[in-house]
């Protein structure tokens, strides 16, 4: 049972998720921050601090986090934070911020609007400015480099990971945030040509504009306004080496930390939302988180479905949440991840006020 | 159809390499790969510390390679503009021979049927080589390192930097309210947006009110006077950087618009010596002409040229200087 230093998250909202927005990413954020503190039941004036996880590369604009802040209406002014990470990172910097136990609210906010330029070209600026960023290394070409290490030792096959991607376009089917839905025949992803090989087009999660925000009240603040907080029993991550060359690819050893300072080993989970966004990732997440065959991996579809960069992990953790208070469920996990070839993971789980 | 800005954005980044990833890149220039000694393992390319400890690793450098073996790779058919080969290649992780470790880069196999896990590869050297990543151009199938014809030799002294130069074309999406805070100013108006909760005014172009979070469209629009009084102000000795035209000191000024919240910030002053510029100046807009804004259509000033003193007395409030937002 929570006690009252324990945090909860008591309202959420997701942006569309498509291809290109009309919006900027101040009005996508001025969107999803109503739809959280509608959702939580409070104004943006109950909020005692903030934190965004956004990207400057990703919207071609320098400090253009100062201009999202118009989205939270900070005045008079507000405590607020910025991470240039996924906004699971801004969820977990809220959650550390509340447990200071001078304030009660918190919310999060994750943006990206990649839609601005060619994600190919902005991802190698962010790598090793030395011996990666020089040669262009892009995500898909990243992560291609660990599919394979994966099919040789013999964890994964292509049917497998065009399987993944069948079943996440299949449970995104009618979810309004997904961008890519639908039935697809195993074989005829099979035929399709190589974008990075052995990467196909299914492999790789779809281009997204979108943002997400994410409220956290502590106990007695959750309670009070909420009739069914999701309470947050874990959060933790852990880092490897950032060189793809000299980590071993087919294994996720920061993930299984992360995972076991996040508790998760106290009990089952019945829903992983996962940020893996290249099929082949899956298969390494779960081995390293040790999810049975009963545990449901991204539900949602996941970023194989919409991928919002710096978004898609906060992304999760909501989904993760709205399986506990809209589905039922009791506890779930949601991950998150940062850097090539899955450098950096983050692990947050969540629990439901009964067992 | 949503109107778009496009921009392209220069990322000339020059960095020190310090002396682990220094000693890489002249050894580079020499024709050598070189990793670092970290407890029992060869790590390539070198870091400055032990991954599995932190510590500071001793300068103890290996000639690695030049040959090694492939041990994952991925064919990339279309390149971007950043790859270091313009063709169809693959990218590697390649375990140079004496090395614990893999190095990623490119190989230039011709073909992705050329390519296999295990495969050997050595590499192909460019003849004048700087102490860059890409002075081994890529590697190619096989034990023996391609030598260049006319090869550079050597660099003659230690390579202690190197630039990263990166070009991205940028395209945002221009809202109505910018684009019809540009229209007003081409027909020589301020666009103002008054918030109907609050009631500050904001210059035209804003989507919504800061304060409040609320959305501002036309029926909060007016226009906003084109007197002001100048609230703070900097003289700028300019550096000379890429973009930069002006050569001598100039005038920047924050203009606040007669009965209203709008402060204009870094604005010209014009036909002003520097040593008269001050506070409490009163000031009016100065729009281009038709012609001049032919002149100015490649910029991003639009059409206000600046602010010419009235000659009215000056507003002598000693709170105005702290009117800069």
């Amino acid at each position: 049972m929570p006690n009252s230093d324990d945090i909860a998250l008591i309202g959420w909202s997701a942006s569309p998720m498509v291809r290109s927005t009309d919006k900027t990413e101040a009005q996508m954020l001025l969107e999803v921050i109503t739809g959280a503190v509608d959702d939580a039941g409070i104004t943006r004036r109950e909020v005692d601090f903030t934190c965004a996880g956004s990207c400057d590369y990703v919207a071609g604009q320098a400090f253009s986090f100062v201009q999202n802040i118009d989205a939270l209406g900070a005045w008079p002014p507000k405590r607020d934070s910025h991470v240039e990470m996924d906004g699971a990172w801004a969820l977990y910097e809220a959650w550390i911020r509340l447990q200071l136990g001078d304030i009660d609210i918190a919310l999060a906010m994750g943006s990206g609007r990649s839609s601005t330029a060619d994600p190919s070209l902005i991802y190698p600026m962010e790598m090793d400015p030395y011996y990666l960023a020089p040669l262009g290394t892009d995500a898909a070409s990243l992560a291609a480099l660990q599919a394979r290490a994966l099919i040789d030792a013999g964890k994964v096959t292509e049917r497998q990971m065009a399987e993944v991607a069948a079943r996440c376009r299949h449970d995104a089917v009618g979810d309004p945030h997904a961008q890519v839905t639908g039935e697809f025949g195993i074989d005829a992803l099979l035929a399709e040509d190589y974008v990075r090989s052995p990467l196909r087009r299914h492999d790789l999660p779809p281009i997204t504009d979108g943002a997400c925000a994410v409220v956290i009240a502590r106990a007695d603040k959750a309670r009070e306004l909420c009739e069914h907080p999701v309470w947050i029993t874990g959060f933790a991550h852990s880092s490897e080496l950032h060189y793809p060359g000299m980590r071993d690819l087919t294994s996720s050893p920061s993930t299984t930390l992360a995972g076991k300072a996040a508790g998760l080993e106290e009990g089952p989970v019945e829903v992983a939302e996962l940020q893996s966004a290249f099929t082949h990732e899956e298969p390494v997440l779960v081995e390293a988180l040790g999810l049975g065959a009963d545990v449901a991996v991204n539900p949602s579809g996941g970023p194989l479905a919409a991928n919002p960069i710096m978004a898609t992990g906060l992304v999760r953790i909501s989904e993760a949440a709205g399986q506990i208070r809209d589905h039922g469920k009791h506890r779930t996990l949601a991950h998150s991840t940062s850097g090539p070839c899955l450098q950096q993971n983050l692990v947050c789980i969540l629990e439901g006020d009964t067992k | 159809m949503v109107q778009a800005v496009q921009s392209t954005i220069q990322f000339p980044y020059k960095r020190s390499l310090g002396p682990v990833v220094g000693a890489f890149m002249t050894a580079l220039t020499d024709r050598r790969i070189i990793g670092i000694r970290s407890g029992d393992r060869v790590i390539v390319p070198p870091l400055e510390w032990n991954p599995d400890t932190g510590d500071e690793l001793a300068h103890d450098f290996v000639d690695v390679g030049p040959a090694g073996t492939v041990v994952s790779w991925s064919w990339v058919a279309r390149p971007t503009v950043q790859h270091p080969l313009d063709h169809p290649f693959a990218f590697a992780l390649v375990q140079l021979d004496g090395a614990d470790t893999t190095l990623l880069h490119a190989v230039d196999a011709g073909s992705i049927d050329a390519m296999s896990t295990g495969m050997r590869v050595a590499p192909r050297w460019r003849a004048a080589r700087i102490g860059h990543i890409t002075d081994i151009e890529a590697f190619v199938p096989g034990e023996e390192p391609v030598m260049p014809a006319g090869d550079g030799g050597p660099a003659e002294e230690p390579v202690t930097m190197m630039d990263y130069n990166a070009s991205i074309t940028y395209s945002l999406p221009v809202t109505p309210n910018a684009l019809r805070a540009e229209q007003a100013n081409a027909e020589g108006r301020f666009l103002g947006l008054r918030c109907p909760e609050c009631g500050r005014t904001y210059t035209g172009g804003k989507g919504y009110c800061p304060v409040d979070a609320l959305e501002l469209t036309t029926e909060h629009e007016l226009d906003l006077p084109q007197h002001g009084t100048v609230t703070n102000y900097t003289i700028i000795t300019p550096v000379q950087y890429p973009g930069q035209t002006e050569t001598d000191p100039f005038a920047r000024v924050h203009v606040w618009l007669d009965d209203t919240d709008v402060i204009l910030g870094y604005q010209p002053l014009l036909d002003t010596p520097n040593d008269d510029v001050r506070i409490g100046m009163r000031v009016a807009a100065v729009w281009a002409s038709e012609a001049e804004k032919a002149d100015l259509a490649a910029t991003a000033e639009g059409s206000l040229l600046g602010w010419m003193p009235t000659g009215e007395p000056d507003d002598d409030d000693p709170s105005l200087v702290n009117r800069i937002q």
